[in-house]
């Protein structure tokens, strides 16, 4: 028998980035390098959410790890593969929210003393840019989780009022205004107006 | 005032999600008479650009995961990979030779990426007991019924491609598995561009 990298070579396999329904579908039987390009894909992002969530890279590995491997137990469960991003944003914002709840009570007061929740500095970035990072890393630690969850959702990584309401078990309209309160919260934090 | 943005009010009395919503108004000059004027919007407003100013610095942040997680959750998804019933290869000699349905369906997968234009998604392999499935089949060797969805790209692929895909499906099960193929159930599912 070949084995099946022998018989590659068709001409979607080669360099052709797959479209994310294709590697699910292929995941959903099983194929596991499919579901290695899925994990690929959708760690940055899964990682950064729960880097500003909980402020630490450990505990964020952890999320993302754990995630990704619940999510490829439950393939079987997903009903349509075009969900699957919601899904993991949905799974991954969860697990989060379960870790600042088992933390110590007082812990979130000490996010700020946490690791820098800052993209690292950049030569390119200005003096002033890396201060109103710093300021809005400060200001995000100070909402409630599921403020910020909300915020990060929609303000960052551009998911929709409806799945951010399905994450958190809320309605949307719920969800519209802890991310204006978000939204003012973290303004006036940053550069104060009254 | 929105009841959701309770608390957010300013001095003059507009709420901070109103001054969110007019700022792209504002910024190209069709600012109302109260805008125009009023410091307590002005100094909302200043703070909101310079919140999505840096928002926008979080959205392109490309901050990654240390560079082990990959294989970590990678190791764990294969610790549980799902192999599926295994099928009886014919053998000459003594002892018994078996292949998983998820290996076989790994290899027929390829075989028909081979095809322009064709990207395989769910191949469900089922082994058939060869005397009541196809009693006028000579005996001997082991059968496969097959179920695969593919996507076809509506740019590259060619009248006939589904025959060709037949063929190669059944070119790899018996040339590279050493079964046959005893029936294929194909199904486009999806299109896609490029």
């Amino acid at each position: 028998m070949v084995t099946p990298t022998e018989v590659r070579g068709g001409p979607e396999q080669v360099g052709a980035e797959l479209d994310d329904a294709t590697l699910v579908a292929r995941a959903r039987d099983g194929d596991v390098p499919a579901y290695e390009q899925l994990v690929l894909r959708y760690q940055g992002p899964m990682f950064r959410l729960a880097m500003r969530m909980l402020a630490s890279r450990g505990d964020a590995e952890d999320v993302v790890q754990d995630v990704f491997l619940v999510v490829w137990r439950r393939l079987g469960q997903l009903q349509e593969d075009a969900a699957f991003v919601g899904w993991l944003y949905r799974t991954t914002t969860n697990r989060c929210l379960n870790v600042i709840r088992a933390r110590r009570p007082t812990s979130d007061v000490d996010l700020v003393e946490h690791e820098s929740l800052a993209p690292r500095s950049r030569p390119e970035r200005t003096a002033e840019v890396d201060a109103q990072m710093t300021a809005l890393n400060s200001a995000l630690a100070q909402l409630t989780a599921e403020q910020r969850a909300c915020w990060l959702l929609r303000e960052v990584h551009g998911r929709s009022y409806e799945e951010i309401a399905e994450a958190l078990g809320a309605t949307s309209t719920a969800v519209r205004g802890r991310i204006a309160r978000a939204r003012a919260q973290l303004a006036e934090m940053m550069a104060p107006w009254r | 005032m929105n009841q959701t943005t309770e608390g957010y009010q300013l001095p003059c009395g507009r709420d901070v999600e109103t001054v969110w919503d007019r700022l792209d108004e504002v910024d190209a000059g069709r600012a109302d008479e109260h805008e125009l004027d009023c410091r307590h919007c002005g100094a909302a407003r200043d703070s909101l650009r310079m919140l999505r100013t840096v928002t926008g610095l979080l959205i392109v942040d490309d901050d990654a995961p240390s560079p082990g997680l990959t294989s970590r959750i990678m190791s764990a998804v294969r610790a549980e990979a799902r192999r599926g019933d295994l099928v009886a290869l014919p053998s000459a000699e003594p002892g018994a030779a078996r292949v998983s349905e998820q290996a076989i369906a790994a290899v027929l997968r390829f075989a028909a990426d081979s095809v322009p234009g064709v990207r395989s998604r769910r191949c469900r392999v089922r082994s058939i007991d060869i005397d009541t499935a196809w009693p006028k089949l000579p005996a001997g060797g082991a059968v496969i019924e097959v179920s695969l969805s593919i996507a076809v790209s509506y740019r590259t692929v060619a009248g006939g491609a589904l025959d060709v895909v037949r063929e190669r499906v059944a070119t790899a099960a018996t040339g590279q598995i050493g079964v046959r193929l005893g029936r294929l159930d194909l199904t486009v599912e999806d299109l896609y561009q490029t």
